[in-house]
């Protein structure tokens, strides 16, 4: 029995729809809209239909503005489709790359040859507890909610930043070096006209800019925007009638709920990047020299700084070494977050943004990345990251290798 | 939706969770701990997460801890805006003595002063009838 998937699969469209801070005087589309807007954008690129999808796979992502628990099956129904299997995505931010790897599954066993995988959010324009930020119900009451909203727990700038204080402690940080990684994908967002936050601004305006949970600041978090992204994955013989740029899945890893250490003691510095990358590192066959381009999922600074290093690309406790010495610009030794991140071109809710390192990554393998081109990007790696459990760090951690040829 | 004291929501309380509440309304801290192995563990959870018996026993533990991490919030970004008369919250991951960690807001310590270990005790500030919320103060 083999658990490898390399090269079964490969994405062969994508698509990501403008995304809105839904301003006054705006026009608000619903969630249902951006699903249909990202699939649309995906089968254009794609040169495919919505019924080369019935009879196989679509896959659908949680959102905070469903209108149902069943939200996977509701999409089908809203988007006229009749799918043979129904891949539903609850692993917050890595929910898109949960979705590719039971995909790729699925097609590798036969079941079905092709998958649409959709997600989106408008978590602006939904009820909130406090109108203007995005508190649904789901955010402020769901599990674990009773010992943190009462016990004063402002959040996940709260939680990670009870993360970035204790790496702080453990290992030598500078926050210049966490302001290195926002500085270059606000940068990479300037050249994106996709990015809802495209000025550039300096390291010093990141070092000044507003504390809202000490150690993390208003220039460490992602904007909240509506919108919605999909791609579509095809069985690698059928990738090859589709496009000639398929980008294949070459090594994929996971988990959830990893502890590092004990389950009631663990080091909340290290993620489950430590289990998942070497994972895919090894299905793949690649070295970490071999990474052209790193898309990490950036819903902090600090937590690209620690994949970086839980993924192997330095040691643990030399991350801020590691951002210190490369260029991390698309032009550089280590390209991150090409597309402007979440980190400024925002988080179409708490799940919808683990899409967007994928469609990045497509892009690039696909030579499809206009001016922020890394030069014969031919392997890519990828996160996905979800959820903060209590007291710890990362709740779901998947790595991918992408690449432009099996 | 019920309301703490100055309007903050409560915490829904429920038949796994209210032995927590009601020993922290007597000043009391509690945590589960299990029959079959011995491990102790919070959030409230339905079995062991080390051996999965599902017999689990609140036991109290002793207040004191130490601080494993601290964030001191300066907005209310993801919490009731009731909490804004309460700013800024120093909070902390407090590892106690006993084993588990817990969030828990710091109190009688100025920001700039809260250091990881810290030696801290918790107190309890009663939010209903029926609950308190421990918070931790230095000792």
């Amino acid at each position: 029995m083999t658990n490898s998937l390399r090269g079964e699969v490969a994405i062969v469209g994508y698509g990501r729809t403008p995304y809105s801070r839904a301003k006054p005087g705006e026009r608000i589309l619903t969630v249902d809209q951006y699903i249909a807007g990202a699939a649309a954008l995906a089968l254009e690129k794609a040169g495919m239909s919505k019924r080369d999808f019935d009879g196989q796979g679509l896959g659908v992502s949680h959102a905070e503005a469903s209108h149902t628990v069943n939200w996977s099956a509701a999409v089908a129904e809203l988007l006229g489709i009749s799918p043979r299997a129904l891949i539903r995505g609850d692993q917050g931010g890595a929910s898109a790359s949960a979705m590719l790897i039971r995909a790729a599954a699925m097609i590798h066993a036969g079941i079905i040859d092709r998958a649409l995988v959709v997600g989106a959010d408008t978590p602006l324009s939904i009820p909130s507890i406090a109108p203007g930020l995005p508190l649904s119900p789901e955010r402020t009451r769901g599990i674990f909610w009773e010992f943190q909203g009462p016990f004063g727990v402002m959040g996940a700038n709260n939680q990670f930043g009870l993360v970035q204080t204790r790496y702080a402690h453990q290992y030598p940080l500078q926050r210049e070096h966490l302001g290195k990684i926002a500085v270059t994908t606000r940068y990479h967002a300037s050249l994106n006209p996709g990015a809802i936050y495209r000025e550039p601004f300096t390291l010093e305006a990141y070092m000044n800019s507003r504390i809202l949970s000490d150690p993390v600041r208003l220039l460490d978090c992602v904007p909240m925007v509506n919108g919605g992204l999909a791609y579509i994955v095809a069985s690698a013989e059928t990738a090859k009638t589709i496009t000639d740029k398929p980008a294949y899945l070459l090594g994929c890893g996971e988990v959830s709920n990893y502890y590092s250490g004990s389950r009631t003691r663990p080091d909340i510095t290290v993620t489950g990047f430590v289990q998942a990358a070497p994972e895919a590192f090894r299905m793949a066959g690649v070295q970490h020299h071999d990474i052209d381009v790193f898309e990490p999922y950036d819903d902090y600074p600090m937590i690209v700084l620690m994949q970086m290093e839980d993924y192997g690309f330095c040691k643990k406790g030399e991350g801020g070494k590691f951002v210190a010495e490369r260029d991390l610009t698309f032009k550089g030794d280590f390209p991150i977050s090409t597309d402007g991140g979440q980190l400024s071109g925002g988080q179409p809710g708490g799940a919808i943004g683990g899409f967007m390192p994928i469609v990045e990554a497509a892009a690039q393998l696909r030579g499809e990345a206009g001016p922020r081109q890394v030069k014969d990007a031919s392997i890519a790696a990828v996160s996905g990251f979800g959820g903060i459990p209590y007291a710890r760090n990362a709740r779901s951690c998947i790595t991918l290798i992408l690449g432009s040829e099996k | 939706m019920a309301q703490m004291p100055q309007g903050k929501p409560l915490p829904e309380i429920t038949d796994l969770t209210r032995p927590f509440w009601t020993a922290a309304k007597a000043g009391k801290l509690v945590m589960q701990k299990c029959g079959r192995c011995g491990t102790l563990d919070f959030l409230p959870k339905p079995w062991c997460i080390e051996c999965g018996h599902l017999g689990l026993d609140w036991v109290e533990v002793k207040p004191q801890g130490t601080v494993y991490s601290h964030s001191t919030a300066y907005t209310v970004m993801m919490n009731d805006p009731a909490w804004k008369s309460d700013l800024p919250v120093v909070m902390c991951i407090i590892e106690l003595d006993d084993g588990p960690r817990m969030y828990g807001q710091l109190t009688d310590c100025p920001p700039e002063k809260v250091r990881i270990g810290m030696r801290v005790q918790a107190h309890f500030e009663p939010i209903s009838d029926a609950a308190a919320v421990p918070k931790f103060r230095p000792i």
